[in-house]
């Protein structure tokens, strides 16, 4: 608390209280979270992807109400229904993805900022106001050069500086570095020190360990809606931080069982690989852009053998998408080798790799997995709809095969719909994910690629997902599973990879890993620290 | 206890929503044409007009008797399938407004069939070729620069109609004239019209033609794998792709068919359209002009199914045959114009839920406007009580 200026009782500047938020597909992104904001002082929200970071900074921000709760000040309870009432209030918020129009001028874009209808555009007055503030703050940006021109370094400086111009006391910043050089990280938290230091509050959004302590004075961790930990930096230490950010042993899973009638799952399901086996899906030196041309995966290498479950855990972002994608025929990796027995499948139609025996289960099950207006029928086809089962002469689709295959699938995977012909928007998010891994079982493939198989499930349809899983690795299958749900991958893997900024920090059997390590490794901690 | 209270609250919105966008597509059909009958009554009202005595005449000029019948019929034949052209494309994603244009090149085409003399039925067939020929390669061009240079096919498509229709003019004046009456093009020859199908009146075989590829594009395109993997790359371009399926060559197939049924309705006025069986160069191609544009709102109406275009075309038809009755009746002689402000109304109409959709400011504000009043209601007991 010492180096800390310390905040008074009551010197409080915002003060969130209660806040639970559902949103209206009925998720609970937060419970009950009430947190603190003083003057003088750098917080680090820390959590994991879905922890409800981004929704109470929203929310304190003006961007979304809170369903229940409310936000305070010591002038009393404020409530924006606009981001510029929040920010007429005095607090500002950098996006991840930045807010610029590329073809203005930094100048121009701060301008843009202060505009309302019909109000007379202030250039001059603009400029001036920012090379003082420029002075000022030493962020150094050049005014007369459309932003898109600029580094991605230097576009988050003119975000900074649009939201500085307005005077704010509260500075939220989401994921900032994640763009930036080290270079560029260290001026980053050198500016954030100054302005704290000049009374202005801020809050820090990541998921690195490490920055979180360099920079912060106080860490809260967010875990599944829930506050779990608002601790002095200087008390924190990078265990406990791992351990409060991923959480404490397979809660829900416990909870699932007793549930279910379903016998006890197979925790620590992992066994000894035959190495000496086949290998099926073989990936050398893979390096893949992601959408923003930046590496997304870089130089990776791994193998997946008959009969194997290879997790890949992570927090969501570091690549995993991407390497999911350049694997299914979906992204045109920049260069690598990947096969699956020995046949190329980089840089090929996904028809083509379907063909070897690849099964997908997509990361975003509404936008790749599913056609949401199709029928349950014509969703149980889609990429196999070319089969000589489905499609007969002059490529007329067999309709009736077509059903009773669909009818094997309900019963057999369990999808409860009114029927073959009911569409697929009208299942629940459960059963349009045992829709999917039905069809892309069904497929009998060799390789499995399954991408957040089980994310947002309820948890009897999870249990049955894995457990299908496991089945499918019984019968040989190689199983690619890539989770950020980190007890999946520890209790149903058996070697994971850690995946940080694009690379494997370690693979390895999950028996070596403890969460405290993994925690660790996920936020980039390299230091090889033994822990009992 | 208050998540799941909130939880409830949401469930019970999310069924009020889905019961409002959930209105049967037909019934959204039939409400927007009752509205724009309706908007069209309260215009003739103020204008002095009796809408019973003209809606009277206009039902009564469009299915009043089979001579009435066949004019409307014979008036749906090109509608159906220029609808047919903006609904393919539709379904596979693309917004294709070219029918008007390529259905120009198509009749063009069908009339240079004059120069050459072939028994009937393979002459019908030749012209048939010939327009969907034309009509197809006309809208390859737009759909090429779209897949390959990434032109929005909605301003080429725009643009080909204009090159289109000049050029069309141009032919039919100076190239194709009959040299005995300037004001129009040489006359398909007899081995090549479509018989009549109900005598002394308009309607020609030609409606098998409309009806035949409506119900193959039904078959295509629920039926076979090419018209699944059409839908599925019109729907979700993405899954498509997962899907393994090509949407760059689903587009281009789709455009190709469009082509195909805008060319086809091109021939089928030409070739199926008494008493002069030419287009008519002077006044500006009059029997072709705008029959792509109103395809487009008979494929909104029909929701862009062939079925349903089929009925909508026939509405629309009707609605065109009725009008020139309208505007002689009697003592309420209404005119043709209003016709097109009932369809004008009916098409917009129609597009309120859409643009709804389209508009996500227009709910937001919607929503806004709800939450405002929500907290002022519930504001004001709370003051009281502080």
């Amino acid at each position: 608390m010492s180096e800390v200026k310390a905040p008074s009782e009551n010197g409080f500047f915002l003060r969130a209280e209660r806040i639970t938020k559902v949103y209206s597909d009925g998720t609970v992104a937060l419970k009950e979270a009430s947190l603190e904001i003083h003057p003088h002082e750098i917080i680090g929200l820390l959590g994991e992807n879905g922890a409800g970071k981004t929704t109470l900074t929203k929310i304190l921000s003006g961007l979304l109400p809170p369903t229940r709760g409310r936000v305070i000040s010591p002038k009393g309870a404020v409530r924006f229904s606009s981001p510029r009432e929040a920010f007429d209030f005095g607090i500002g918020m950098v996006h991840q993805h930045f807010a610029l129009v590329g073809m203005f001028t930094a100048a121009e874009n701060v301008a843009l900022s202060f505009e309302r209808p019909f109000s007379r555009l202030q250039l001059t007055k603009t400029i001036e106001d920012l090379e003082a503030l420029m002075e000022e703050s030493g962020l150094q940006v050049p005014l007369d050069v459309p932003v898109e021109k600029l580094s991605v370094g230097e576009q988050q400086r003119v975000e900074v500086l649009k939201v500085l111009s307005r005077d704010v006391d509260l500075l939220i910043l989401d994921e900032p570095t994640s763009v930036l050089t080290p270079l560029e990280v260290d001026e980053l938290f050198s500016l954030l020190r100054r302005l704290r230091d000049a009374g202005k509050s801020i809050i820090l959004i990541t998921h690195k360990l490490k920055e979180v302590q360099d920079v912060t004075d106080r860490i809260v961790i967010l875990r599944q809606g829930e506050i779990v930990g608002d601790v002095q930096t200087a008390e924190a230490t990078t265990e406990r931080l791992a351990q409060l950010m991923v959480g404490h042993a397979m809660k829900q899973e416990v909870d699932a069982v007793e549930l279910s009638d379903h016998e006890l799952p197979v925790r620590k399901t992992h066994k000894a690989v035959d190495r000496s086996g086949r290998s099926i899906l073989h990936v050398e030196n893979l390096t893949a852009r992601g959408n923003t041309r930046d590496i997304a995966v870089d130089d990776v290498s791994f193998d997946v053998y008959a009969g194997e479950i290879f997790g890949i855990a992570g927090v969501e972002g570091n690549g995993q998408s991407e390497l999911v994608e350049s694997l299914t025929g979906l992204r045109v990796p920049t260069s690598g080798i990947a096969t699956i027995n020995g046949a190329n499948i980089l840089g090929v139609d996904p028809r083509q790799i379907y063909r070897l025996g690849v099964a997908h289960i997509p990361e975003d099950r509404l936008e790749l997995g599913l056609v949401l207006p199709f029928t349950l029928a014509e969703n149980a086809i889609l990429g196999v709809h070319r089969w000589k089962e489905f499609r007969g002469a002059f490529s007329i689709l067999k309709w009736r095969s077509i059903n009773q295959h669909v009818r094997e699938l309900m019963d057999r995977f369990e999808i409860r719909a009114a029927g073959p012909n009911a569409p697929a928007k009208s299942l629940s998010g459960g059963n349009q994910q045992k829709l999917i891994v039905g069809r892309e079982l069904a497929k009998d493939p060799a390789v499995i690629v399954a991408a957040q198989p089980t994310r947002g499930l309820d948890i009897g349809s999870a249990y049955y997902i894995r457990q299908t899983l496991l089945d499918m690795r019984g019968k040989g299958r190689a199983i690619l599973l890539v989770s950020a749900d980190l007890d999946e991958v520890l209790a149903y893997a058996d070697r994971v990879a850690i995946m940080y900024e694009g690379k494997f920090m370690e693979v390895c059997s999950p028996d070596e890993l403890n969460r405290e390590r993994v925690g660790m490794l996920m936020g980039g901690v390299t230091a090889a620290r033994e822990i009992a | 206890m208050s998540i799941k209270e909130a939880q409830q609250q949401s469930r019970l919105l999310r069924g009020i929503h889905r019961t409002l966008t959930g209105l049967h597509p037909v019934l959204e059909s039939l409400i927007a044409a009752l509205v724009g009958l309706l908007v069209g009554a309260i215009l003739m009202y103020t204008w002095g007009f009796d809408p019973w005595k003209a809606y009277f005449a206009l039902i009564q000029g469009a299915y009043g008797g089979s001579y009435e019948w066949a004019s409307s019929l014979s008036r749906a034949t090109p509608l159906i399938l220029t609808a047919l052209t903006f609904s393919i494309c539709l379904r596979a994603g693309m917004f294709n407004i070219g029918a008007e244009g390529q259905m120009y090149m198509g009749a063009i085409a069908a009339v240079c069939i004059t120069y050459f003399t072939l028994p009937p039925g393979l002459h019908h067939i030749v012209g048939l070729i010939f327009a969907a020929t034309v009509g197809a390669a006309w809208s390859l061009v737009p759909a090429a620069l779209k897949l390959m240079r990434g032109v929005s096919e909605v301003i080429s498509t725009i643009m080909f109609n204009w090159i289109a229709r000049w050029m069309a003019l141009y032919l039919a004046i100076y190239v194709l004239v009959d040299p005995m009456r300037a004001e129009k093009t040489l006359s398909i020859p007899l081995t090549a019209r479509f018989p009549i199908l109900v005598p002394r009146t308009d309607l020609s075989y030609g409606i098998f033609v409309s009806i035949a590829f409506a119900l193959f594009i039904y078959f295509l395109l629920w039926h076979t794998t090419t018209g699944y993997e059409l839908r599925a790359a019109g729907l979700n371009p993405s899954a498509a792709r997962y899907g393994g399926i090509r949407t760059k060559r689903t587009m281009f197939l789709s455009f190709i068919l469009g082509g195909i049924a805008a060319g086809l309705a091109g021939a089928t006025i030409v070739m199926g359209l008494p008493p002069t069986y030419a287009i008519y160069g002077g006044g500006g191609l009059p029997q072709l002009l705008n029959m792509g544009f109103d395809g487009m709102a008979v494929a909104m109406v029909g929701r862009n199914h062939p079925i349903g275009i089929i009925v909508a075309a026939i509405f629309f038809g009707g609605l065109n045959a009725g009008g020139r009755v309208m505007q002689f009746y009697g003592s309420n002689p209404v005119p043709l114009e209003m016709v097109r402000v009932v369809m004008g109304a009916i098409v917009l109409a129609m597009s309120i839920p859409e643009l709804i959709r389209l508009f996500p400011m227009a709910k937001k504000g919607g929503q806004n406007l709800i939450r405002s009043l929500r907290r002022t209601t519930r504001s004001a007991p709370e003051e009281e009580s502080a």
